[in-house]
């Protein structure tokens, strides 16, 4: 009995599929884009007010699965000795100097606001759409061969207010 | 020196005692026989074990179909007093199926088949049934399918045209799903992983349109490239993220096949629309993955 019971069992778990339940909650886009983040904070320097307090990355947009992963980011990582917050609106929030800008696609149409509102304050600008890296973001995400790479404007990131070296054009696609 | 009548008396005692030794010899092998046959009769297996393995070294009895005959009944019936689980007793139900397998073919009359062919009929289904509990057992995965073969060595004795491609496929999907199932509750551990890559691509071997199979692989291959996206530190370096990309890739690229086959054999199967929205949206083709998500959103709606 108890052998027919373990048998119907495994029988069981061999014709119903297995899902994808355990992993479905994890988005590897969403880690991936949360890592690239992350190391962005290391090729930068933001303007010494904003060196206290905590690091703050503003997202524009929405994306849940983003929004998971950098809070899950954010309850382990630091930059510096600066705590990180992540902030998620869809609009510009006026009250808030954000490190880091997430512009989300659908929000690529606010670059030009958001680039005349902290222009020279130390905001780096992230996009993830084709041509936004020329039209004034410092980043723009882009697929290349089913993966994800990065446009990086040197000029657009010395607009924002930010010091940086060239450490990151070996790692980007470079946009004069 | 002897005298010839002392000789003569010296060697008719000789004869004598050899033709008692010789009578009494062959006399105690039969009566061994019979007592080993009320031990078995009597279900003291323990003590007639002893008394059989004499019996089969015997050159009176060695070659006689019904030594090996009892011997494979009393060894089978010992490994089923044991409990299944005990994999440790194995050799009892491996001297069992030999000892059959010895009297078959010495038992030229055929005064045995239908016993020997039943003893074998039962060792057969016990190494099936052990086969698949050692897949509980994740270290035994090897032992596992060593017992299916057993199995299947055996059935094709007491019938030579049994077709196995159902019960083959059956064995190695149950392998496969249970070490994917372990797989994921083990942290993702690459050997259960393997193991059940193993399994699933041998179903697939023997019918290439097996659903089952194609999921569980599909699933496995996207399940590999997710996890080393999840346990990649956030500050990875940049080079590193992109090496990490290309592995990740490679695996979502590898489980495609298997979820487009079962799109292809089954266009309603939810499983495989959800599976391959994720597949596409892991591989950054979010037109792809649009265009599934939309296919399963229709579905539901119906």
């Amino acid at each position: 009995m108890k052998f027919l019971l373990k048998y119907s069992l495994l029988l069981l778990l061999a014709f119903s599929s297995l899902s994808f339940q355990q992993q479905q909650s994890f988005d590897p886009a969403a880690k991936v884009k949360a890592a690239f983040l992350y190391n962005f904070t290391k090729y930068f320097e933001w303007p010494d007010k904003m060196k206290s307090g905590n690091f703050i990355i503003q997202i524009i947009g929405t994306n849940t699965n983003l929004n998971q992963e950098l809070n899950k980011m954010a309850s382990s990582k630091q930059v510096g000795n600066q705590k990180l917050e992540i902030k998620t609106s869809t609009s510009i929030d006026a009250s808030t100097q954000p490190h880091i800008i997430f512009l989300l696609s659908e929000s690529s149409d606010m670059l030009k606001e958001i680039n005349s509102k902290y222009k020279g304050k130390g905001s780096l600008v992230v996009t993830e759409k084709n041509g936004l890296a020329k039209a004034g973001s410092a980043i723009n995400f882009v697929v290349m061969d089913n993966k994800q790479k990065f446009e990086y404007n040197k000029n657009n990131a010395v607009k924002a207010g930010l010091k940086t070296g060239d450490g990151l054009n070996s790692l980007a696609i470079v946009i004069d | 020196m002897l005298s010839f009548s002392k000789s003569y008396h010296y060697l008719k005692s000789c004869i004598c005692f050899l033709l008692i030794f010789v009578w009494h010899n062959q006399y105690a092998q039969t009566d061994l026989f019979f007592d080993a046959q009320r031990l078995c009769n009597e279900k003291k297996f323990d003590e007639a074990l002893p008394i059989i393995e004499k019996i089969i070294i015997h050159p009176e009895t060695k070659n006689d179909p019904a030594s090996w005959h009892i011997r494979s009944f009393a060894y089978i019936q010992t490994f089923k007093q044991s409990l299944l689980s005990a994999t440790d007793k194995i050799y009892l139900l491996d001297t069992a199926m030999y000892s059959a397998l010895r009297s078959m073919k010495l038992d030229t009359a055929k005064a045995y088949i239908e016993n020997n062919n039943s003893f074998i009929k039962n060792g057969a289904s016990s190494y099936y049934k052990l086969s698949i509990i050692l897949l509980q057992d994740s270290l035994n995965s090897v032992k596992s399918e060593q017992y299916y073969l057993n199995y299947k060595k055996y059935t094709s004795i007491f019938d030579p045209s049994f077709d196995f491609k159902q019960k083959d496929i059956n064995y190695f999907n149950t392998t496969g799903s249970t070490f994917e199932d372990l797989y994921m509750r083990n942290n993702f551990n690459q050997k259960y992983g393997d193991i059940a890559k193993y399994a699933l691509l041998k179903v697939l071997d023997i019918d290439s349109q097996n659903i089952s199979a194609n999921i569980n692989l599909g699933i496995l291959y996207y399940n590999q490239g997710a996890t080393l996206m999840r346990m990649m530190d956030y500050d990875v370096d940049l080079a590193q993220l992109d090496v990490i990309q290309e592995n990740a890739k490679k695996l979502f690229k590898q489980s495609l096949p298997f979820m487009i086959k079962v799109y292809q054999l089954d266009p309603k199967a939810e499983k495989a629309l959800e599976s391959l929205q994720g597949i596409y949206s892991a591989l950054l083709d979010d037109e792809k993955a649009n265009e599934f998500k939309q296919k399963k959103e229709a579905l539901n709606k119906k």
